[in-house]
């Protein structure tokens, strides 16, 4: 503790060492002035960053654009903004500081050095400054890594570097952020304070533009000497994560577990009793191993993985017309995963879509994503894990990117055309013979495509950009593509990305494991993009088999993967479940009876399914995954709880409950197959027992077709008590 | 986990615990974490009892310049056949039609000057206070989800959102507010649509059965909560609760079953019918009945439609027609809300997608008229009894204060206690939005 508050003062004494050194030096708006407005939030989204201004005055957003907010300041409002014959007069001072009545409170305090900073800049005539004035290049915060200990803090300095080679401590003048709330929070000035969650946290560092980033490692430093087998290098990388932060992980799921766990996450469907019985007969140490590549070759795999993808790739039924094109859409999809196609050959055929349903099934994707900007917005996105969406109306907040990427890299879509096929609201579409180009609606400037932090591209009109920018994607060295999907796929397995949320790894959203996902990313890239070697590799480790019970240290973990984290069952699985647990036959509209809800083609059937919309089955109306929502909601409860279409099934004639009745064997017997086709397990002596004293509860002094009904109606009472516990609605 | 609670259970607004709040809440509110709802709570001050909204919805553009914003000296091609009456204020007129309304025009005000109207057929904006043409990733929340995202339910055996506006033909007057990128766990709830209203009374079972059934469950669900440190288990025995209070204390039912209400009081509302007016809404003025029910039993944003209001053609005798039904439905619910000492927590707004043509067309009707509409707005513990805005000679255009959609919902959040400065909420990029566009703040002449 001593060395920390050392380190802290010198800290401060530092920082403020920095200021002081400061000479004083000609002003210039856009390093010294905007600062101070974006400090003070003047200029946010919420105040007069947004696009209409507040109250008539109008600051670029997040102060991106120096030259408009001059113009605003000095030049708009007759002047009254600035008023240097007296500056204190001044309107900019006035409101700041609420001697006037201000929108937005008191914003600047007339003893700090940021308002003495404003008197002399308008005293000095309010200069702009020059182009020779020296430009900031980046900014850098010290410390960048650290240890520290559970409710430790520290203090950071943040440095602007400009083009002069000068430097200038910007510590209180830059904005702060923590990635996970729950871990640590920042002040004004640059000091972290960490609360007592073990695990890495983040804070992004925001100055004028630019971004950089403090990463804290706080270790739980309890003592970790038994680790779960390596079975690949997944071990090898969050083993060592545990050991740094010294939280010991929990104990290998057993194999009841295992298998329930994996058939989910690979198929979407619960294993069958038989197939229970023979995978826990088998005694072979690689059974486990044996059984995920069975799963991976079945159909099943590929519907379940269709279904994901079908919802990202927007794959919906908006008007009857569309149902060919969403079923032809859908089965190239199903047929490219099980096929293993490799992911770039999966990416381009979607990308760079030409001709029609017949030909190429995936234009139809270019159906529902009509527009440039959204056909750019979505690939970035989906496939690199980076959201542009913010950069086409101002530089985006956190990141690198301005207008200018935004355009450039929606060029590579200016040329897709379409018209109409053979039939009703179906297209063809294709490449239109020109010169690909957008404009920049910040500057008009026509710009040609460009990869994200690429050259502009020189193309020929005949050669089509998608395909350009499809092998640009693919390159083993694009940071963006293999990292995306693996952390895409990771998410599916563990409930939680290494980045999270997944589609948006940048830099100021560092992954809680680098190296684990950059050694996932060169596995992926090196094994051609094959799918099913990823998965593979993951459902393998001994990671993904921990079990989800937790030790003493290790219950609120939940981004250093020491522990299996449950998941509740999507929408489309949880109703094949519930169906296969009141054995009936599912029946959709124009499929053949008895498929599964997870392998429909398109969104059309939640209209007509209360239980798949109120358990947010998506509409696949984006291209995130974010659109299948997680909360739990009362209406879902009362669903389950109470739904008639439930409490039909559960009574009906020849369904589960009568047919155990029905079942001569003893009632023990039907207890223990009941749990093997709702938890893959065998019940405990006193879950047996539990059941059947409600069975002798119910049928206790009855007799004949009174105890049958009696009896049918205990087991009726089970099934519905067993499609409600936690147990069955998760996968864990 | 699962308890059944007694009938007699008392709610957030008499006695449960903040605690319970938070433990319910704290699921409902997903994205927030705490510290964010502690944000959203402070700038509430402290509330003892629930505020809550009523939305009414005119399907298909009423004409405002026949109902509150009437122009007499006007050309008789542009008057039209309704004359004006004072109301209990001086300087207040509204339509001849309205008498009941008109002897309380202290309770409410009106907007004759809504500015920003969009051109289309669509609640989408009155339930938004947005454009439905440029949607970010998951589509705009409506305000009774916005509300439910951040407040979650006021009482745990009610939905915090219904809305009761039945299938129409024309489905996108229909609307009872989507949920956009909040999800489906913020979506109203439609006890006239079907689906989940079912589920709200017991089927097939007897109440013990259920008893029964809970009890088995407590037994069998021993899978630890604390597997889940997402929260998300304990979410779902929260929600499972408030499930079984629905069964077991059916405040929801009850608040729709206009039979326990008191029949001089029921009568008061008018005479109305539960059948669609071609592709628009009911005539029902019982939904003004049950929306009161609602929010008395718990709910925070009650949205409904009235009618249809798109008279291309006969407009005046079609509005012989509604506007009587309108009125005592309206002052109905106003006099309801005042009687009940209700009137401080529970803002009304009525208004349709916009307004209508001055000319009167060859077929006797009025056509759309996007350039300016009215809206009236009850309650709320606003200052009443004014008119806020006002429209040129010929009701064709806001001649002073033109009013934007944005400022009146900034008026309905301030009423909530929800701070439209301040709090946002991420759509499906990741993108903070504010719940108003265009900064827009509460209307200065109401708070």
């Amino acid at each position: 503790m001593r060395t920390l508050q050392l380190i802290l003062l010198t800290t401060l004494l530092t920082v403020m060492h920095g200021l002081a050194a400061d000479a004083p030096r000609p002003l210039n708006f856009a390093n010294d002035i905007v600062p101070i407005l974006t400090k003070g939030s003047c200029n946010s989204g919420g105040c007069h960053g947004k696009a209409s201004g507040q109250n008539g005055f109008k600051l670029s957003l997040l102060g991106f654009e120096p030259q408009e907010d001059y113009e605003h300041i000095v030049k708009e409002a007759r002047g009254r903004r600035v008023f240097p014959a007296a500056p204190e007069q001044s309107l900019l001072l006035t409101k700041g500081t609420a001697q006037v009545p201000h929108g937005g409170g008191k914003k600047l305090d007339p003893k700090s050095e940021e308002y003495q900073d404003l008197i002399r800049w308008i005293n000095e005539g309010m200069p702009y400054g020059s182009d020779s004035d020296p430009k900031m290049v980046s900014i850098s915060v010290e410390p960048p890594v650290m240890t520290l200990p559970l409710k430790g803090s520290q203090q950071l300095k943040v440095t602007a570097h400009y083009s002069d080679g000068s430097t200038r401590d910007v510590t209180r003048r830059a904005l702060y952020e923590a990635n996970e709330k729950a871990m640590a929070e920042t002040s004004e000035t640059g000091h972290v304070q960490l609360f007592d969650l073990p695990g890495d946290v983040a804070v992004m560092v925001r100055y004028q533009g630019k971004v950089a980033t403090f990463r804290a490692t706080i270790p739980l430093g309890a003592p970790v000497d038994k680790l779960p087998p390596v079975r690949n290098y997944i071990d090898d990388l969050v083993n060592a994560k545990l050991k740094t932060i010294g939280m010991p992980p929990s104990d290998l799921a057993d194999d009841s577990t295992f298998l329930r766990r994996v058939t989910l996450d690979i198929t979407g469907r619960l294993p069958t009793a038989a197939e229970l019985k023979d995978f826990l007969a088998v005694q072979d140490p690689q059974k486990r191993s044996a059984k995920i590549d069975a799963l991976l070759d079945s159909p099943e795999y590929a519907e379940f993985f269709a279904n994901k993808w079908s919802a990202l790739l927007r794959n919906q039924r908006t008007q009857p017309t569309y149902a060919r094109g969403s079923y032809l859409f859908w089965q190239w999809i199903r047929d490219s995963i099980a096929d293993n196609k490799p992911y770039d050959h999966f990416v381009r055929e979607v990308v760079a879509a030409s001709g029609d349903l017949d030909q190429h099934p995936p234009v139809a994707w270019y159906r529902q994503v009509k527009d440039m900007k959204q056909q750019m917005e979505d690939v970035a996105q989906l496939f690199l894990g980076t959201r542009m969406q913010c950069a086409q109306c101002h530089h985006h907040p956190f990141e690198k990117w301005s207008q200018q990427d935004y355009y450039s890299f929606a060029a590579f879509f200016s040329t897709v055309s379409r018209k109409a096929s053979g039939q009703k609201d179906e297209e063809l579409i294709f490449h239109k013979r020109g010169t690909a180009t957008a404009t920049n609606i910040r500057t008009k400037a026509n710009v040609v495509p460009a990869s994200l932090g690429g050259e502009p591209l020189k193309l020929k009109p005949e050669q089509d950009p998608r395909l350009q920018l499809t092998e640009w994607m693919s390159r083993q060295d694009n940071p963006f593509f293999a990292h995306t999907l693996v952390n895409r796929y990771w998410k599916h397995f563990f409930n939680r990305g290494l980045v999270e949320p997944e589609d948006d790894m940048r830099e100021t959203n560092p992954p809680v494991n680098p190296e684990l996902l950059n050694a996932l990313a060169a596995d992926f890239t090196k094994s051609g993009y094959d799918m099913k070697h990823l998965i593979r590799t993951i459902v393998n480790s001994s990671t993904y088999q921990l079990s989800a019970v937790p030790n003493a240290f290790n219950a609120r973990d939940r981004q250093n993967f020491s522990r299996y984290y449950p998941k509740r069952l999507n929408a489309e699985v949880l109703y094949d479940a519930v169906n296969r647990l009141l054995d009936v036959e599912t029946n959709f509209a124009g499929q053949a009876p008895g498929t599964r809800a997870v392998a429909l083609p398109d969104n059309s059937y939640n209209q007509s399914n209360y239980f798949l919309t109120v358990f947010g089955r998506p509409d696949s109306s984006s291209a995130c995954e974010c659109e299948r929502t997680q909360e739990a909601s009362l209406a879902q409860s009362l669903h389950l709880l109470n739904a008639a279409d439930i409490q039909t099934q559960l009574a009906r004639g020849n369904g589960r409950a009568d047919v155990l009745t029905k079942d001569p064997r003893p009632d023990d017997d039907k207890i223990t197959d009941l749990y093997h086709i709702a938890l893959s397990r065998d019940p405990n002596a006193a879950e047996v027992k539990f059941a059947t004293a409600h069975i002798d509860k119910k049928t206790n002094g009855k007799k004949d077709q009174e105890a049958f009904t009696a009896k049918k109606e205990a087991f009726e009472d089970i099934l519905w008590a067993l499609l409600n516990t936690k147990e069955f609605l998760f996968n864990h | 986990m699962l308890s059944i609670q007694g009938s007699t259970r008392s709610g957030f607004c008499d006695g449960q615990t903040r605690r319970d709040f938070l433990k319910i809440g704290g699921l409902a509110m997903g994205g927030l974490s705490l510290p964010d709802l502690l944000r959203v709570e402070a700038s509430q001050g402290s509330a003892t009892k629930h505020k809550a909204v009523i939305m009414v919805f005119l399907p298909g553009g009423p004409s405002h310049q026949d109902i509150f914003d009437l122009k007499p000296d006007a050309p008789s091609e542009i008057r039209g056949e309704f004359k004006p009456i004072s109301t209990n204020v001086a300087g207040i007129q509204i339509c001849e039609q309205l008498p009941r309304l008109a002897q309380m025009a202290d309770k409410y005000t009106l907007i004759r000057s809504m500015a920003d109207c969009e051109p289309g057929h669509d609640a989408f904006q009155c339930l938004t206070g947005r454009s439905a043409k440029r949607q970010p990733p998951g589509g705009w929340p409506s305000f009774g989800s916005i509300v439910s995202k951040i407040k979650g339910s006021a009482n745990p055996a009610m939905p915090p959102f219904v809305g009761l506006s039945p299938k129409m033909g024309h489905m996108e007057w229909a609307r009872n507010g989507d949920p956009g990128y909040l999800g489906v766990s913020h979506a109203p709830f439609q006890p006239n649509r079907g689906g989940g209203t079912d589920d709200m009374s017991l089927n097939g079972v007897s109440l013990d059965r259920l008893h029964d059934r809970a009890g088995l469950l407590e037994g069998f669900d021993q899978m630890r909560r604390e597997l889940d440190a997402s929260g998300l288990m304990s979410g779902i025995d929260s929600f499972n609760e408030q499930a079984i209070g629905v069964l077991t204390s059916p405040k929801l039912l009850h608040a729709l079953d206009l039979s326990r209400e008191d029949p001089r009081i029921v009568s008061r509302y008018g005479k109305g019918e539960n059948k669609n007016r071609d592709d628009g809404g009911p005539r029902h003025t019982d939904h003004f009945l049950a929306a009161r029910r609602l929010v008395e039993a718990g709910a925070r944003v009650v949205t409904l439609g009235f009618s249809r209001w798109d008279y291309h053609s006969d407009n005046f005798k079609q509005l012989r027609e509604d506007l009587p039904l309108l009125d005592s439905a309206l002052s109905a619910l106003i006099t309801d809300l005042h009687e009940r000492g209700m009137d401080k927590d529970v803002a009304v707004v009525v208004w349709g997608e916009f307004g209508r043509t001055p000319i009167i067309n060859a077929k006797g009707g009025r056509d759309h008229w996007p350039r300016v509409s009215c809206a009236m707005l009850a309650g709320g513990n606003m200052r009443h009894g004014q008119v806020i805005g006002s429209t040129d000679k010929i009701a064709a255009e806001p001649a002073d204060r033109p009013v934007a959609f944005g400022e009146v919902f900034a008026t309905l959040y301030n009423h909530l206690g929800i701070d439209v400065n301040k709090v946002t909420l991420n759509d499906h990029s990741g993108r903070p939005q504010y719940l108003i566009e265009g900064g827009h703040q509460p209307l200065p002449e109401l708070v």
